[in-house]
């Protein structure tokens, strides 16, 4: 099965549709319609995208949550062990599609067509550079993280044990120096590419709006004013 | 080289910051389901964890537009994260204030550095504003939405149009509490080490 390919605005307008509509709380069962639908398309994406296990863990994540949700919580639900399940639901509903969503653009999008993508819509350079920084850096940070923490686990400074603030420094100070050495590292690379070179950079990737793209991006648009007029209008 | 645009490295720089900040931000929200005093907390908690990396930053920055384009960057996160558009204008506006703050001293004096440190932790005030600006709709969207009573009422005595002054306040203080801490750190660490 080929691969869908979307392009790279196309994710962009996806992710500002969910981020809109998972914002506001929905109340009526066809605000959740809409809202599990918008949540379904990302899930549907990461398994086109042949990255089952991921979609598999979302969907089960974000059904247990929601069931448990409709079903056992309610406004008088009391007690330290129900602020917890709602504080778990209420990380994964509010949150979950938004984050599916940056998951999937994140491992689907590349930095050469992403920049390219702004490079269209005329976003300012520092903008487009940092952002595109920010989205690779995730997971870096995330992998590097695991390392001081191995590290500091073998040295027996760990979560629970003894103060907090050694704690917090202890982690810190090391992800801060090696995301440091990481960044001039970057910066080499990119300078090297002629990154911040007073010319108009040209790119290998040509970006093409298609008959997938449009059919996407209708499908948000018209999730996103179905859910402003049930909300508002109505 | 003593031109005032910024360059491809600072881009990189500001990347790598707003990268580290939300994360520490992301690690302090998910604290806040626990119970909403901690919500109301953030305003301690963030400017003093966050100021170790901010101070590293403030020691990196030598022109005027980093900590625009940071603030920026954040309110573009916070937003894609759900916490809504009503933060984003003050978000950006704290971020240019505290540039404006910080390019009075160079960048290199700290006391303005601190007041500047100070002035930018207001952004985390700006997530609360959905909650005291549409207080009545967001207090029936949470109930609706299956958070316990419990957790509304204490989050709204937490947070309402009095304490969110006292907020600000707390905010600013603890952020230039924060900026004496990260100086500390960072100059135990990195300035040791020669990396500053």
């Amino acid at each position: 099965m080929k691969a869908l390919k979307l392009d790279p605005r196309t994710k962009l307008f996806m992710i500002f549709a969910v981020s809109f509509i998972v914002m506001v709380n929905a109340v009526t069962p066809l605000e959740w319609a809409v809202r599990i639908a918008v949540t379904a398309i990302p899930i549907l994406l990461l398994a086109a995208e042949g990255r089952y296990a991921s979609a598999i863990r979302f969907t089960v994540c974000y059904g247990a949550a929601l069931a448990l949700m409709r079903f056992w919580l309610s406004a008088e639900s009391t007690g330290v062990f129900s602020a917890i399940l709602v504080g778990y639901c209420g990380i994964v509903v509010q949150f979950m599609p938004a984050m599916i969503m940056a998951w999937y653009v994140i491992r689907t999008t590349k930095i050469g067509e992403f920049m390219s993508a702004m490079q269209k819509m005329h976003i300012p350079d520092g903008i487009s550079i940092s952002l595109a920084v920010v989205m690779r850096f995730f997971p870096t940070i995330k992998e590097e993280y695991a390392y001081i923490n191995d590290a500091m686990r073998m040295r027996g400074i760990s979560f629970g044990g003894g103060r907090y603030t050694k704690m917090i420094e202890y982690r810190l100070v090391p992800l801060m120096f090696s995301c440091l050495n990481i960044g001039e590292e970057l910066s080499a690379a990119a300078v090297t590419r002629g990154l911040g070179a007073p010319v108009k950079r040209t790119g290998t990737v040509q970006l093409r709006i298609g008959a997938a793209d449009i059919a996407v991006t209708g499908f948000f648009a018209a999730s996103v004013m179905l859910f402003v007029f049930a909300k508002y209008i109505r | 080289m003593n031109d005032n645009k910024l360059k491809a490295k600072d881009f990189i720089t500001i990347g790598i910051f707003t990268a580290l900040i939300f994360v520490v931000e992301f690690a302090c929200g998910m604290l806040g389901f626990i119970h909403p005093y901690i919500v109301a907390s953030f305003v301690v908690l963030i400017p003093l964890v966050g100021s170790i990396p901010m101070m590293l930053f403030y020691t990196k920055i030598e022109k005027f537009g980093m900590l625009t384009i940071m603030s920026v960057l954040i309110a573009i996160i916070m937003f894609i994260t759900g916490m809504g558009w009503l933060g984003a204008p003050l978000i950006i506006l704290s971020g240019l204030i505290a540039d404006l703050i910080a390019k009075k001293g160079g960048y290199k004096r700290f006391k303005l550095t601190a007041i500047s440190h100070g002035v930018f932790c207001l952004w985390i005030c700006a997530n609360y504003f959905p909650v005291v600006v549409t207080a009545e709709s967001y207090r029936k969207g949470l109930i609706e939405g299956g958070y316990s009573a419990e957790y509304c009422d204490a989050l709204f005595r937490a947070i309402n149009s009095k304490t969110i002054a006292v907020l600000l306040i707390l905010c600013f203080v603890f952020g230039v509490i924060g900026a004496f801490v990260g100086k500390a750190v960072v100059r135990k660490h990195f300035e040791k080490a020669g990396i500053v």
